[in-house]
This record gives structure tokens, C-alpha cells and sequence, in this order.
């Protein structure tokens, strides 16, 4: 009793150190395993703060309070108290927590245990990361996305609102890219690790997803709305301008990347030379089709095939 | 909600421009509502690309207006389609560019059958739009009939739509071409195939 008592107190006070998001979680036959060692990575740090003992008048007074969060094995209904956190989110915040340690250490199970360590608990709970590093850079790919989005999404409304311009796509693109690609500065000399740890097999599938959203978020927001082929073309191509600028970032040693955004300036000019292009080719065949047509019809015309009898 | 000037039936769907779809509550509707647009787009695309075929081939003679008609109802329905796929961010299937031409091939060789040809392929075709948009009835009135009414209106008016063409089909003479039976089986069957491909593709 006394024991879970310091538990639900360790709780609390891993609560004050980052915001807790609540969510209901579905409760999952493992879930009850990892509970038991999100509570054992907390008592093995509980032991080492709060040593005061609860005072008999806590009991009481914990009885009126929240109800049990639900730690135990035995709550299936997947019902939780409002404070209580899943282990995704446990698993974000020592990942997000763990980026700060990525210039030192690396995107290494090291910069794991460390950030795991800044929010007081253990470092071997960096083992909870199946795929170790891996999960590290999925989670900083993802948590970039989402940030980019937001930004997007708030310069839509901006643009709805009236209260900004709207760019032409060529611009929008280039804006969304580089904002995309100035999230890596900070992690620039380590990101070629990164980027080998995306390549492995086991990560491709993952790796290709929040690349596909990447690119299917800034069409969105770019303002395609297309529903025929050129869906296809234009976020492969946009991949392929985003993969490029990239790898050229990484080696890029300008002040403040200049030759990046160059570069990433010149291969959006190439795609949209390259559909104006496409453009001109497919009106002038149509020209050359309907001048042939003409030209046929005269034909018939002449020879006196064309009579109706 | 803006009101549609030129259109002077207000109950249909396609005056309406908000949207047809509730936001998605989890990935697994998203997949599914995705799913679901796609292969009817496609299958609108492919009608389109049909009836274009059966234009090209007997545009000039009296069936021309016909099927012009009918060929007119469906490019309605290709463009209410295209407007839900962009707002909802729906992938259209990769497959298009085929369906473009084998529709066209289609439409062309069975209207060089001559008329009946022609509309035995609308028959066909037709019989397998309206099962398909039937089954998509039922899956969406099991799943959850209120919160997809729109959806179940836009797809049941659509159905009615497709029922009239094969209604018409049936009128002009289809079941006189020679080799009905089987040609309808064909047709059918590709049409499953697109339809199968489509959903997953």
C-alpha cells in the first residue's frame, strides 16, 4: 500500500516536469506488462527522491482525491484518470527530451538513456525503444512534420483572413521547403547518421511515410487539388527536389547555407519550366492534331468522298 | 454554404459545395471513406472514357444525341467527384491513364458493333456501376447511416442516375446485338477487375 502510495506521489511529480496530454488509451494485453515497467523505471528514481514518509492524515485525504490512475494489471476497460499518461507519450517525451543529447552522443541509444535521465528516470529505460536510434530520428522526422503543418496551417489562415499575400507555387514551395530543411541546423553535423539510419531496411516503410506526408502536406497547402495524374507527378517531383536539397545541405559549409537554397531554387525552377513545357508540347500537338484533321476533311472533300447521297 | 445560381433543383447533391464527408475520426474510416472515392471516381472516369469511345464512333448518326445525353450526366458526376477527392485529399488511383484507354477502346469497338453494341456496353457497364454503388449503400448503412447521410444521398442519387442509363440501354435494343450474353459477361467482369484494382491501387 505505502508503496503505491509513493508511486502515485512519483507520478504526480514527474507531472510537474512536462505537460501530460491526456488521452483515453486503449488497453492492449502488453500494455499491462510495460505499465509495470514504466512503474518500476519510476520507483527505481523514486527511491532515490522523496524520502519522506506520508503522514497518516494522507491517506485520508488521498481517499477524497483523484481515483487510483491506473497502474495496475488488472484495468482492461481502457478508462484512464485525466493525468495519466500513455506510454507513447512517455516514449515522446524521452525521445524529445533525448534531441538535446543528439550533438554530443549522437542519434545513438546514448542520447536515449541521457534525456531518459534529465526527466529522472532510469537510463536503462532507454531499452523500451525496441529500434534505439532509429526511433529517435522517426520521432524527430515526425515531430518536424507536424511542426511544419502547423506552420503552414496558420499561414493559410493567415492568407484566408485576408491579412497575407498569396504566394505563387513556385515560392510557396521553396518557403516550405527551406523552413522544412532549417529544422536540421541545429543537428546538421550528425544528420548524415541520421539519414543512414533511415535507409536501413526495417525503417524504409516508416521513413517513406512521413516523407509521402511531408510532400502530400505541402501540395495541400501549396493548393493542388488535382485528381489525375499530375497528383502523382508533382509529389514525385517534390520529393525528388526535397531528397536532393537535402544531401546537398549536409555538405553545404556556405554561411547559413546560401548554396543550399541556391540550389533549392534552381531545381524548382527546373520543375516548373519542365510543366510549362509539358504544357506548350500538349497544346501545340493538339494544334497539329486538329491542322491534320483540317487538312483531311479538305481532302475528302476534294476527291468528293464526302457526298451524301 | 453557397447557393448554386444555374441549378434549379435544390434537393440535388451536386447544387450543394459543402462538404459531403464528416471529418475523419480515426485512420481506419480515412482508409476506408478513401477507398470507397477512389474506385468510385475512377469508376466515373472510366464511364466518362466509354461513352467518349461510343461518341467518337456514332457521334454523327441518330444515337449521337442519345448518348451525348447520357455521356453529359456522367461528366456531372466525374466533376462532383473530382471536387470531394480534392477537398478530403483523397489519392486518386494510379491507374487512371489505363482506364482512360481501355474506357475509350471500349466505348469505340463495341459502338462499331453499331447501336446495339453500343448500349449493350452501357447495359453492361451500367448493371455494374449501380451493384457496385449498391454494395457501398449497404456497407455505409451498416457501418453507421447517420453520420453518412450526405454521402448516402450523393451516392444513392447517383445510383438512380446510372439505373436510368441502363433503363435507356435496355430501351434502345441492347439484348438484339449478337453475342449478348457474352459480351456482357466480358464486360462485367473487367468491370469487377477495374473495380477490385481500383480500391486497393
Amino acid at each position: 500500500m505505502a508503496a503505491l502510495i509513493r508511486s502515485l506521489r512519483a507520478v504526480r511529480s514527474l507531472r510537474g516536469l512536462g505537460s501530460v496530454v491526456a488521452t483515453t488509451c486503449p488497453a492492449s494485453l502488453y500494455g499491462g506488462l510495460r505499465r509495470g515497467f514504466h512503474r518500476a523505471a519510476l520507483l527505481a528514481s523514486d527511491s532515490k527522491s522523496d524520502q519522506t514518509v506520508p503522514p497518516p492524515s494522507h491517506h485520508e485525504h488521498y481517499q477524497h482525491e483523484d481515483p487510483w490512475p491506473n497502474t495496475s494489471y488488472q484495468d482492461q476497460s481502457g478508462e484512464q484518470a485525466e493525468d495519466y499518461e500513455t506510454e507513447d507519450q512517455l516514449q515522446a517525451r524521452i525521445l524529445t527530451a533525448a534531441l538535446e543529447f543528439v550533438p554530443q552522443h549522437g542519434w545513438t541509444v546514448e542520447a536515449i538513456a541521457a534525456g531518459a535521465e534529465t526527466l529522472g528516470l532510469s537510463a536503462a529505460s532507454a531499452g523500451m525503444f525496441d529500434n534505439g536510434a532509429g526511433d529517435l530520428v522517426l520521432h524527430f522526422v515526425g515531430q518536424c512534420n507536424v511542426q511544419l503543418t502547423e506552420i503552414l496551417a496558420e499561414e493559410h489562415n493567415q492568407v484566408q483572413l485576408g491579412q497575407a499575400e498569396k504566394k505563387k507555387t513556385a515560392d510557396f514551395l521553396r518557403h516550405a521547403v527551406e523552413t522544412r530543411l532549417r529544422m536540421l541546423v541545429p543537428y546538421i553535423d550528425t544528420w548524415p547518421q541520421a539519414m543512414s539510419l533511415l535507409l536501413l531496411p526495417h525503417n524504409i516503410p516508416e521513413s517513406l511515410k512521413h516523407l509521402s506526408t511531408l510532400v502530400d502536406d505541402i501540395w495541400y497547402y501549396a493548393g493542388d487539388r488535382s485528381t489525375d495524374m499530375s497528383w502523382y507527378t508533382r509529389r514525385a517531383a517534390l520529393t525528388g527536389i526535397y531528397n536532393t536539397t537535402e544531401l546537398v545541405m549536409v555538405q553545404d559549409s556556405s554561411p547559413d547555407f546560401e548554396e543550399t537554397w541556391v540550389f533549392l531554387d534552381n531545381r524548382i525552377r527546373d520543375v516548373v519550366n519542365m510543366a510549362n513545357t509539358a504544357k506548350q508540347v500538349q497544346a501545340t500537338g493538339e494544334a497539329v492534331v486538329q491542322g491534320l484533321m483540317g487538312a483531311a476533311v479538305t481532302l475528302k472533300n476534294i476527291t468528293g468522298v464526302n457526298q451524301r447521297r | 454554404v453557397t447557393a448554386c445560381s444555374p441549378c434549379v433543383v435544390n434537393s440535388s447533391m451536386l447544387c450543394r459545395k459543402y462538404t459531403v464527408l464528416p471529418p475523419p475520426r480515426d485512420k481506419e474510416e480515412k482508409a476506408m471513406l478513401d477507398s470507397m472515392l477512389r474506385v468510385d471516381h475512377a469508376g466515373e472516369y472510366g464511364a466518362n472514357c466509354i461513352y467518349a469511345g461510343q461518341m467518337a464512333v456514332l457521334g454523327r448518326t441518330q444515337s449521337g444525341p442519345l448518348i451525348q445525353n447520357m455521356w453529359d450526366q456522367e461528366k456531372i458526376h466525374l466533376q462532383k467527384f473530382n471536387e470531394i477527392l480534392g477537398e478530403n485529399r483523397v489519392r486518386p488511383t494510379v491507374m487512371l491513364p489505363l482506364w482512360n484507354i481501355a474506357g475509350f477502346l471500349l466505348g469505340a469497338s463495341t459502338a462499331l458493333l453499331g447501336k446495339e453494341g453500343a448500349m449493350a456496353c452501357t447495359v453492361a457497364v451500367e448493371e455494374s456501376i449501380s451493384e457496385h454503388y449498391n454494395s457501398q449503400i449497404r456497407a455505409l448503412m451498416e457501418e453507421d447511416p447517420d453520420r453518412y447521410t450526405e454521402l448516402l444521398q450523393l451516392i444513392k442519387e447517383f445510383r438512380d442516375d446510372e439505373m436510368e442509363h441502363h433503363d435507356t440501354g435496355l430501351e434502345h435494343d441492347a439484348e438484339s446485338v449478337p453475342g449478348y450474353m457474352i459480351l456482357k459477361t466480358l464486360i462485367q467482369a473487367g468491370c469487377k477487375a477495374a473495380i477490385y484494382i481500383s480500391q486497393r491501387i
